[in-house]
C-alpha cells in the first residue's frame, strides 16, 4: 500500500484503508462483474429451495391453505414435526384448488421417469411449457437445472466451511510464526514443562483412558456428551497446570525464560504439509473415513489448505514488524498480545483476503474433483462434480458435460478474478 | 556446491520422516481387515474340525507375519498399565478388538486372555463332536460364535444363559460340552470379579525398539520394497513400476511441451506489455488456468473421440494391453495416439501458470537499467530480450519446477481416470476402491518423495544459476 494514497481524504472524512481497498477493487471491471456473479451464486445457494422445488410455494389443498416449501424447511431445521400426511402427499401431481409453484417445478432429486436423458432441445413428455427441463435431464430423469442450483449450495458451502477452517488455523499459526519469529517468544521453563506435562496427562486421562466410554457412546449414537466431558476434563487439567505455574515460577531455575523457536516449528509443519500433494492427501484421508459425506470433505479441505494462508500472513507480519511502530509500541511497554492483536494483525490481515479468494477457487476445484472421482461423497448432496461425472457414461448427453462443468468453471474463475482484483487493488503483483 | 547440496539434503530428511509417519499413521487408521482381504475369505468361516481350526489360525498368523502386522506399530507405545505387550499377536482383528474392549472395561489382561482362550477351547470341542450331534449343536454354535464379537456385559451374559439352557435341554450335548462351557462361564465370572480398573488409569510408556511395523515399512521403502498388495497379492513394486511408466511419460511430455509453449508466450507478452497481444493472452491464460482439468478432459473425450457429434478425430480411452516385451520406444509408439488428448489437458493449465510467471519475471527484468544500456549500445532486440533479459528472468522459472511436478501428478489422477490410462493415478483410485491400503500409502509416499525431489531439484538449479546462493554461509 502506498502511504500518500492511504491518507487521501474525501471531503473532510479520512477514508479507512478498507474503504479505499473496496473503492480500488471497484475500478476493475472484471472484479466487479465477478462479485456480481458471486452474489448471484450466494442468492441461489441460500434461496435455492424457493427457486427449484417439486413442492408448491403456496397451495390450497382440500380447502386447507398450505406453504409446503416453508413446511419442509421447518422440518429440516427441526422446528416442525414430520407428519406422515405431509410426507405421503404427492406434491407434483395433486389436484389443487389454487397453487403457486416455484419457477422450476422440480427438486434436484425429483425423478421424472418419462424424461430420462432428455436434452434441452429434444422433445420432452411434459404437461405444459412450465414443466420443461430447460437444461435437460440425467439418466435417471432428474432435472439438470435443479441439480445445478442444489450444487451451487454445496459449492458455496465448500468455499465457506473449508476456508473458514483454513483461515482460523492459518491466522493462528501464521501470526505466531510471523510475529514472534524464532527469538521473540519467551516462556518460563515452568510454563513449558507444566504445559507439556499437562498436554500429556490431559490427553491420557481425557481421551486415552476414556477411549472406551467415548467409543461406546459413539456406537450408541450419543457421542456429543462423552466428547464434551472429555474436552472439559482436558481443559480442567490444562487450567490446573497453568495455575500451578504461578506458584512454582519463583524458583530461579523454573522461572528462567527460554526461547521457543515458533517460526522454525511452524515452517517445518508447513513444509511437511506441502510435501504431500494436496489431492493425494485428500484422497487418502477421505478414503479411510468410516462414513462418507460432503461435509467431511469440506472439513478436510480446510485442514489441508491452511499452510498457504499461514505462510502469507507470516510474510506480511514480518514486513509489518520491520516498520518500526511495533518496536515503538514495545518501547512504550505494550504487551505482546496487545501489539499483535491491536496493531500488527489489523495491518497484516487485509492482504490475507487475496489468499482466501484464491483458496476458495482451489477448494471448489478440490471438492468437485473428488465428487467427479466419486470418492468420499455420500448420498447427501448433489454436486457439480458428481453431475459432470455422469457425462462420462453418457457421451451423447452433451448437456451433462457442458453445464455442470461450466458452473464449476465460472465459480472458479470469479474467485480467481476477485483474488486478482484484490492483488491489484493492494498494489502488488 | 557439494556442501550446499548436502545441507539441503539433510534438511529434507526430517520432513520426509514426518511425512512418512503421517502416511503410516493414516494406513493404520484405514478400515477393514487386511488379513481377510489378503486371504479373500475368512478361513475361520469354513472350519469343521479342530485340525482345520488350528490350520486356519496358523494361516492368520502367517499372513500377519507376511503383511508385517504381528509387530508393535511404532518404536514406543503409550498405553495404560493394563495393556499387555502381546495384543498385536492376536492376528484376528475382530477378536483383537473384542479382547481390547474387554480389557478397557476390566483392566485385567490375564483374566481377559483366559476368557478368550476358553471360548476358543469350547469351539475346538464343539468341532470334535461326533457327527450325530453336530446338527443339534448348531444353536449352541451360533451363540458361541457371538461371544467372539460381544464385549458388553449384558450381551455376553444373555449368550451364556442361552447356551446353558441349550445344554440343559440336550443331555447328549451336555456330556461333551459341559466341562469346557463351565470353564468358560467361570472364566467370565472371574474376569468380572478380579477386575483391576485402577490399572487403566496408570499411564505406561513402553519401548519396543526397532522391531516394529513402522521401522520395517520405512526400511523396506528405502530399499525399494513398497510392501504387498493385499488385493492383487503381488508386490507393490510389481504394480507401481508399470504404472509409473505411464505417469512419467504423460507428465514429462506435458511439462516439456508446457515450457516450450509458455516461455515464448510469456516473454512476448512481457515485451509487448500493455499491448493488445498481452491483454488478450493474459485474459485467455487466466481463463485457461481456471478451467478444471477434469471438465476439459471429459469434454474432449465426449466431443472428439466419439462419433456422436461427427468429430471423431482422436483415439478415445485406452483399452489395450501393453506387452512387456516391447522396447521403451516401441511402447511409446504404441501408446502415443492415446496420449494426445491427455497431454493437451495436462499442458494447458501448466502453460497458463508458467506463462504468467515468466511474464512477471520478464517485466521486472526489462525495467532494469542494464536492458536500457544494452539497447543503447545498439544490440539487436533479439539479443537484448533473450540473452540479457531472459537469462536473468530464469530464476522464477526454476522455482516453478518444484510446484509443477507435484501439481501435474495430482492433475494426472483425473486424466488417467477419464482416459483409462493405467498410470499411478488410476492405480491409486483402484486401490482406494479395493481398500488396498499398502498401495495407496506407497503411492502417497512416492508423491511426497517426488515433491521433495522437485523442491531439491529447483534448489540445486537455482544454486547453479546464482552463485550468491552457493557461497552464502
Amino acid at each position: 500500500m502506498q502511504e500518500p494514497e492511504k491518507n487521501r481524504t474525501i471531503g473532510n472524512r479520512k477514508q479507512s484503508p478498507r474503504a479505499l481497498l473496496w473503492q480500488r477493487l471497484r475500478r476493475s471491471r472484471l472484479a466487479v462483474w465477478s462479485l456480481r456473479i458471486l452474489y448471484g451464486l450466494i442468492f441461489l445457494a441460500v434461496f435455492g429451495d424457493f427457486i427449484a422445488n417439486e413442492k408448491p410455494l403456496f397451495c390450497q389443498l382440500n380447502g386447507a391453505v398450505q406453504f409446503p416449501v416453508f413446511h419442509q424447511i421447518g422440518i429440516d431445521i427441526g422446528l416442525l414435526d414430520q407428519t406422515a400426511k405431509f410426507m405421503q402427499t404427492d406434491w407434483p401431481n395433486e389436484t389443487y384448488d389454487a397453487v403457486i409453484f416455484p419457477p422450476i417445478p422440480y427438486s434436484s432429486t425429483t425423478i421424472d421417469i418419462p424424461n430420462k436423458l432428455k436434452g434441452p432441445f429434444s422433445k420432452q413428455k411434459i404437461r405444459s411449457k412450465r414443466y420443461r427441463h430447460w437444461l435437460g435431464t440425467d439418466q435417471l430423469g432428474r432435472d439438470l437445472l435443479a441439480g445445478l442450483i442444489a450444487g451451487a449450495r454445496i459449492a458455496m458451502l465448500v468455499g465457506l466451511i473449508a476456508m473458514s477452517i483454513a483461515v482460523i488455523i492459518g491466522i493462528l499459526l501464521g501470526s505466531l510464526a510471523g510475529f514472534y519469529g524464532d527469538d521473540q517468544y519467551q516462556v518460563s521453563r515452568a510454563a513449558l514443562c507444566f504445559n507439556l506435562l499437562a498436554l500429556f496427562f490431559g490427553w491420557f486421562y481425557a481421551f486415552k483412558a476414556r477411549s472406551f466410554a467415548i467409543a461406546e457412546a459413539g456406537r450408541q449414537g450419543h457421542l456429543g456428551i462423552e466428547l464434551l466431558k472429555s474436552i472439559l476434563l482436558f481443559t480442567a487439567i490444562m487450567a490446573v497446570a497453568n495455575g500451578l505455574i504461578y506458584f512454582v515460577r519463583r524458583w530461579p531455575w523454573l522461572g528462567k525464560k527460554v526461547h521457543l523457536p515458533l517460526d522454525l516449528l511452524i515452517m517445518r509443519a508447513i513444509e511437511v504439509m506441502n510435501s504431500i500433494p494436496a489431492l493425494l492427501l485428500l484422497l487418502a484421508l477421505v478414503a479411510i473415513l468410516p462414513q462418507s459425506s460432503v461435509f467431511y470433505v469440506m472439513v478436510i479441505i480446510g485442514l489441508i489448505r491452511w499452510p498457504s494462508i499461514a505462510r502469507f500472513l507470516r510474510a506480511e507480519l514480518l514486513r509489518v514488524r520491520s516498520l518500526g511502530y511495533i518496536e515503538a509500541g514495545k518501547a512504550l511497554g505494550f504487551s505482546d498480545r496487545h501489539l499483535l492483536l491491536q496493531h500488527a494483525l489489523p495491518n497484516a490481515i487485509t492482504p490475507v483476503l487475496i489468499t482466501v479468494a484464491f483458496g476458495m477457487a482451489s477448494a471448489v476445484i478440490l471438492e468437485s474433483t473428488l465428487s467427479f472421482l466419486g470418492i468420499g461423497i455420500g448420498e447427501d448432496g448433489i454436486t457439480w462434480g458428481g453431475l459432470l461425472s455422469d457425462a462420462r457414461q453418457n457421451p451423447s448427453a452433451w448437456w451433462l458435460a457442458i453445464f455442470p462443468g461450466g458452473a464449476i468453471f465460472v465459480t472458479v474463475t470469479i474467485f480467481n478474478l476477485i483474488g486478482e482484483g484484490l492483488t491489484e487493488a493492494m498494489g502488488g503483483e | 556446491m557439494l556442501a550446499y547440496l548436502f545441507k539441503r539434503l539433510l534438511l529434507f530428511v526430517p520432513t520426509l520422516l514426518v511425512a512418512s509417519m503421517l502416511a503410516f499413521l493414516l494406513s493404520r487408521l484405514a478400515p477393514g481387515d487386511s488379513i481377510v482381504s489378503y486371504l479373500k475369505q475368512d478361513p475361520l468361516g469354513t472350519v469343521s474340525s479342530p485340525v482345520e481350526l488350528l490350520n486356519a489360525e496358523k494361516e492368520y498368523l502367517e499372513t500377519a507375519t507376511l503383511l508385517n502386522l504381528d509387530k508393535p506399530a511404532f518404536y514406543f507405545s503409550i498405553t495404560s498399565a493394563a495393556y499387555p505387550d502381546t495384543l498385536n499377536k492376536i492376528a484376528i482383528k475382530t477378536r483383537r478388538i473384542m479382547a481390547e474392549r474387554l480389557l478397557e472395561q476390566y483392566g485385567n489382561w490375564p483374566a481377559v486372555e483366559k476368557y478368550c482362550w476358553s471360548i476358543r477351547e469350547t469351539e475346538a470341542t464343539l468341532l470334535s463332536l461326533p457327527d450325530s450331534l453336530t446338527l443339534t449343536a448348531t444353536d449352541f454354535k451360533i451363540e458361541l460364535r457371538d461371544l467372539y464379537i460381544y464385549h458388553l456385559d449384558g450381551n455376553i451374559l444373555s449368550r451364556i444363559n442361552k447356551m446353558e439352557n441349550i445344554l440343559k435341554q440336550q443331555p447328549a450335548l451336555f456330556k461333551f460340552l459341559s466341562p469346557d462351557f463351565f470353564v468358560l462361564k467361570n472364566n467370565y465370572a472371574s474376569l468380572k470379579s478380579t477386575a483391576t480398573p485402577y490399572k487403566l488409569k496408570i499411564p505406561s510408556i513402553r519401548w519396543h525398539g526397532s522391531i516394529n511395523q513402522y521401522h520395517t515399512w520405512l526400511t523396506d521403502f528405502i530399499k525399494g520394497d513398497f510392501g504387498i498388495s493385499i488385493f492383487r497379492r503381488r508386490t507393490a513394486t510389481d504394480i507401481i513400476a508399470p504404472a509409473l511408466f505411464w505417469t512419467v511419460v504423460l507428465n514429462f511430455s506435458a511439462i516439456f511441451l508446457a515450457f516450450a509453449i509458455a516461455i515464448p508466450l510469456g516473454v512476448w507478452s512481457a515485451v509487448k506489455k500493455g499491448g493488445r497481444f498481452d491483454k488478450t493472452t493474459s485474459l485467455a491464460l487466466f481463463m485457461l488456468y481456471s478451467l478444471p482439468i477434469f471438465w476439459t478432459g471429459t469434454m474432449l473425450l465426449i466431443f472428439f473421440t466419439t462419433n456422436e457429434y461427427g468429430m471423431d478425430f482422436f483415439k478415445g480411452a485406452w483399452l489395450g494391453n501393453l506387452s512387456r516385451d516391447l522396447s521403451f520406444f516401441g511402447k511409446i509408439k504404441k501408446i502415443f495416439p492415446y496420449l494426445l488428448l491427455p497431454i493437451i489437458c495436462l499442458t494447458y493449465r501448466s502453460i497458463a501458470f508458467i506463462a504468467r510467471q515468466v511474464r512477471g519475471g520478464m517485466t521486472d527484468v526489462l525495467n532494469q537499467e542494464y536492458i536500457k544500456t544494452a539497447r543503447a549500445k545498439g544490440l539487436p532486440e533479439f539479443k537484448v530480450i533473450w540473452k540479457h533479459g531472459f537469462r536473468n528472468a530464469l530464476f522464477p522459472i526454476i522455482t516453478m519446477i518444484a510446484n509443477i511436478l507435484p501439481a501435474s501428478i495430482a492433475g494426472s489422477i483425473t486424466i488417467e481416470l477419464i482416459y483409462n490410462l493405467p498410470g499411478l493415478g488410476l492405480t491409486l483410485l483402484d486401490s482406494i476402491n479395493e481398500q488396498d491400503w499398502p498401495i495407496v500409502f506407497a503411492i502417497m509416499m512416492l508423491g511426497a518423495v517426488l515433491t521433495i525431489v522437485g523442491i531439491l531439484l529447483s534448489d540445486v538449479l537455482y544454486a547453479l544459476a546464482d552463485p550468491r546462493i552457493r557461497f552464502k554461509k
